[in-house]
């Protein structure tokens, strides 16, 4: 689906949002003898370079496609090193700001193949929650991220029951493809939790 | 999805849980779904954590059961083959060609962020976009459920809801302007959201053509985008 895209926010905080996508191509190198051992490579890279979420393993064995999230640029260019040095011959598609991916690019000699640009969102806007509540719920693609479950963490956090950075972790759930960046959730939640406390 | 009410201890997990708010307390403080508005994406089910094990999925029958596929992350439609909703698109364009040099690829996704749709909403895109002379996506599971004339979308299946549906075809470039035309016209009679995403082909690492072409149409694309790296092989 269009999973990554149209995950809202203002530039400065999409700077700590990355998605890393792997993927098998039905029909056509999903069927040889090592495909699912290399996209299961590759999952290993994504795994080792210190994803703030990623898709469960046990689903590596079945998912034609593993993904994960990052906060830090530095983390994406290491796991794109890797991948590139590997050359398993997985798609690999990476959602975050375009000329950051570029410039990646560009250093390691990638030649792009094809960009999804998202137009925003049309129709009846008026009936959306807040931007902030936006920010959170569209980082899962499949958006399983209820509103109503922020505003539930929000008052256990104000109650000192848990944490914002637990509150994300419990919000990631039913994310089933690890792209909910639970690192950016915590910050989020965090402008929202002070907000509340102003109010 | 069904919630077993004499089970039910009135916990609320549920209720917290599902992203379209069709799950509400009843007057004997039972969570109790609304039928109409549950879209049976299982997220409830899968994650809710109820206690007492009182959430249980049903055998879903026709028409109702066209909703688990547009709303379920883990349900894969026969079509496409993979889990969710939409296909493999431009993430794997560099083993399938599919959207070549000289074509935009369009994804219209009715229903997100989160308010959902009628799939009967699929229509005021389809049958405009079938005069017009489209392609649509043929893995697609909205093409499977239009017809082939005139696209409408099959009756008995219009009143059902769903998470989100994604019309996906592809134009070559000087479509586009008749394209934007109709998602303006369709903005204004919808009674939902709907995100527009625009898929175009690399040359050269360059992105400034198709952010150009966009700008000329008087449309700004987000800072971030999804961009396939051109890594993939047919064979290895």
């Amino acid at each position: 689906m269009t999973h990554s895209l149209h995950r809202k926010g203002e530039r400065i905080d999409l700077a700590k949002d990355y998605v890393i996508l792997a993927m098998l191509s039905r029909g056509i190198n999903d069927k040889h003898a090592d495909s699912r051992e290399r996209l299961k490579k590759v999952g290993k890279i994504l795994s080792n370079h210190h994803p703030t979420n990623i898709m469960q393993e046990k689903l590596w064995n079945v998912s034609p496609v593993i993904t994960a999230a990052y906060d830090d640029h530095k983390n994406v260019r290491n796991a794109l090193h890797k991948i590139k040095s590997e050359d398993l011959g997985i798609s690999i598609v990476v959602s975050g700001l375009i000329d950051e991916v570029q410039s990646l690019a560009n250093e390691f000699g990638f030649e792009l193949n094809s960009i999804h640009l998202s137009l925003g969102t049309f129709g009846r806007v008026e009936n959306l929650p807040l931007d902030e509540y936006l920010e959170i719920t569209t980082m899962c693609g499949h958006h399983c991220i209820s509103v109503q479950s922020i505003t539930h963490y929000l008052e256990q956090v104000k109650e000192g029951k848990i944490s914002v950075e637990r509150a994300a972790e419990i919000l990631a759930q039913p994310c089933v493809c690890g792209i909910f960046n639970t690192s950016r959730a915590a910050t989020i939640l965090n402008t929202l939790f002070k907000k509340k406390a102003l109010e | 999805m069904k919630i077993n009410g004499e089970k039910c201890i009135g916990c609320g997990n549920c209720i917290i849980i599902c992203p379209v708010q069709a799950i509400s307390f009843n007057e004997e403080n039972k969570a109790e779904i609304n039928r109409e508005l549950c879209v049976e994406c299982y997220v409830c089910h899968r994650d809710a954590d109820c206690p007492v094990k009182a959430i249980r999925s049903e055998r879903l029958k026709w028409p109702r059961v066209i909703r688990n596929p547009f709303s379920s992350v883990v349900a894969t439609h026969k079509l496409t083959g993979i889990p969710g909703r939409g296909t493999e698109e431009m993430k794997t364009n560099d083993v399938t060609n599919r959207f070549k040099v000289g074509e935009i690829g369009i994804s219209i996704e009715i229903g997100r962020p989160g308010l959902g749709t009628r799939l009967g909403n699929v229509e005021l895109f389809t049958v405009p976009l079938c005069k017009l002379g489209v392609e649509f996506e043929e893995r697609s599971p909205v093409t499977a459920i239009i017809d082939n004339e005139n696209s409408l979308i099959k009756k008995e299946l219009k009143d059902e809801r769903v998470l989100s549906a994604i019309i996906e075809f592809k134009i070559p470039h000087e479509m586009l302007g008749k394209i934007i035309e109709l998602i303006r016209k369709v903005e204004k009679n919808i009674d939902t959201v709907f995100t527009v995403g625009i898929i175009s082909r690399i040359l050269n690492n360059d992105v400034n053509s198709i952010l150009e072409l966009l700008s000329q149409h008087n449309l700004e694309a987000a800072p971030n985008a999804k961009i396939n790296l051109g890594l993939g092989r047919k064979t290895f």
